[in-house]
């Protein structure tokens, strides 16, 4: 759907990249690592210094008008919406630009409307609008066109809790339909909630590209799990853990992922004692990028 | 899709329309505003050319015929071209991107969805004001011909500024700023473009005919109508070729435009 081949531009360095028809790819990085600018290249507002970028089997920039019948955007930055229009008249605009049938247009905006809350207030002006309705709106604007590609740049950004839960509600049943989404974000733990695969942007260049479990394999193996037993602790000295504390009824363990899983752990446990709270605990996604760094960047290499 | 594009256009001239009249007193007063504000300078030469009775052989209403092409044919490129005139500003907030974006030409949406009303009315109201009264006190024959002339003459005028609208628009793309030679090239001498150019210097002359050719956009139209003797210093076939000016300048600043799309450069990162 999206390939980079030794793409270079601004901070981005020969970066080659795949991503999959279908797949939901969370850009990972700090401030200024690049995740903007390669969606920027990807849906061609920017053009690649050296290398090639191709989407859903088109050159962005020179195709532009065949790629954008297909692409749902997002950005901080720029608005999808015109600051002196309502609402409304904005999404009218893009069903005659985009060329949507009306009655699949109508349908599809009155779902969006209710679910992200923007029919409150679709016949207001959209420079009145605070930045939480301007987002809803513009959400509402990536998805409206049923685009088979969304590239999101930090979706979430002045959205609350409600509007977050529907945008990832949003997002997985688009994933189910078979559109491909990347979206960058700041938020780990939002990025491990959505995305199937995950891509690590360090000081322009892909550090990790792949699914979060086995980047957690990988470079983070321990987990953790917590029990409370209603009586009696097990036996612990044949259970394969890297080590355990126990505390009156209560044991920690640390496992490691690549050898044993925790159903394995559980059951062995469970055959000797009976269990009264189970509670896993894996580390988190910011911390194994942050101990990362941290060793240096001999350790990340590409999978 | 090319089919609706007239549907497209009807939609976005919609939204302006609709932007203009959210505060309607405020439209009404800002187009009155600018008609006043061109119609006292005019009122300003009205006197001061009083006390000379003509100038380089020109009198009031000729010269004031001159002024109402350069109102007339503004206030209609200000309706197509407001876009490109306001370009810098586009591209600053981000509004060009969103064009990109979008699957539709950039010029097409760059045009189609600006329109300075206030202006266009404020300059065109002057404009068609002026034409009516001056062009009935130079005495122009209003046969088939001249109202043929006429109206190409109008179409070429308004395609020669949108040319070097589109031309400073493009060059947008490299200097992000194009404030000062839009200041320069345009409205300054568009200032020369009131007077008969035979009065002025010939390095102004050769400027606002081979340079920024606004003799093309009134004097040459105004000399084939009004048939002044200064024509005399000028190839007579000047005063027929308004319409191919116009469409050759904005061909080749369109084709600047297009080559020059490929240098542009998102606006952030």
């Amino acid at each position: 759907m999206i390939s980079f081949e030794n793409v270079s531009k601004f901070v981005l360095s020969d970066i080659s990249i795949y991503v999959p028809e279908g797949k939901t790819v969370g850009l990972i990085g700090a401030s200024g690592a690049g995740k903007t600018t390669f969606i920027k290249l990807a849906c061609g507002l920017l053009s690649p210094e050296s290398g090639t970028v191709r989407t859903i089997g088109l050159q962005p920039e020179k195709e532009r008008k065949q790629l954008g019948k297909m692409l749902g955007i997002l950005f901080t930055d720029i608005s999808a919406l015109k600051m002196d229009d309502t609402v409304a008249g904005n999404f009218e605009l893009m069903q005659k630009v985009y060329g949507i049938n009306k009655e699949k247009f109508r349908a599809d905006y009155k779902d969006l409307s209710e679910r992200l809350g923007f029919a409150a207030f679709e016949n207001q002006m959209v420079k009145n609008l605070s930045l939480g309705q301007r987002r809803r709106s513009e959400i509402g604007a990536a998805f409206v066109s049923r685009p088979k590609l969304l590239l999101l740049d930090e979706p979430t950004v002045g959205l609350d809790e409600n509007a977050k839960q529907v945008f990832y509600e949003l997002l997985k049943e688009r994933e189910k339909e078979g559109v491909t989404v990347v979206f960058t974000s700041h938020d780990m733990a939002e990025v491990s909630k959505v995305c199937g695969r995950i891509a690590l942007i360090d000081e322009g260049r892909i550090r990790y590209y792949g699914e979060e479990e086995q980047l957690r394999k990988k470079f983070a193996p321990i987990n953790k799990i917590l029990l409370e037993f209603s009586d009696k602790i097990p036996d612990l000295e044949d259970l394969p853990v890297v080590r355990y504390v126990v505390n009156d009824n209560r044991l920690c363990i640390e496992y490691n992922d690549n050898y044993v899983t925790a159903a394995e752990v559980i059951n062995l446990i469970m055959q000797q004692s009976e269990v009264k709270e189970v509670k896993m605990r894996k580390p988190d996604l910011g911390d194994i990028i942050i101990q990362l760094k941290k060793k240096g960047t001999e350790k990340w290499e590409v999978l | 899709m090319k089919s609706d594009t007239l549907h497209v256009m009807a939609v976005y001239t919609k939204t302006i329309m609709k932007a203009w009249f959210q505060y309607r007193t405020d439209a009404l007063l800002s187009s009155l505003t600018v008609f006043f504000r061109e119609a006292t300078g005019i009122i300003v030469i009205y006197f001061t050319l009083l006390k000379f009775g003509n100038l380089g052989g020109w009198n009031i209403y000729e010269l004031l015929f001159l002024f109402s092409l350069l109102f007339l044919t503004y206030g209609i490129m200000i309706i197509f071209f407001t876009g490109l005139r306001d370009f810098g500003k586009t591209v600053r907030n981000g509004g060009f991107d969103r064009f990109i974006l979008r699957p539709r030409g950039l010029l097409f949406q760059v045009i189609f969805t600006n329109a300075d009303w206030f202006a266009a009315v404020g300059h065109g109201g002057l404009g068609v004001a002026l034409f009516i009264i001056t062009a009935g006190e130079v005495g122009i024959e209003w046969n088939l011909r001249n109202i043929v002339y006429c109206i190409f003459t109008v179409i070429g005028g308004v395609l020669i500024q949108g040319a070097i609208f589109l031309l400073l628009a493009a060059l947008n793309i490299y200097l992000f700023e194009t404030n000062s030679l839009k200041e320069l090239f345009y409205w300054n001498m568009r200032k020369f473009a009131g007077y008969p150019i035979s009065i002025f210097h010939k390095v102004i002359q050769i400027c606002m005919i081979y340079v920024v050719p606004f003799a093309f956009v009134n004097y040459f139209p105004a000399q084939y109508l009004l048939r002044k003797p200064d024509m005399a210093q000028y190839p007579a076939v000047y005063m027929y070729i308004t319409p191919i000016i116009g469409i050759t300048l904005y061909m080749l600043a369109y084709g600047f435009w297009k080559y020059s799309l490929r240098f542009y450069k998102s606006s952030g990162n």
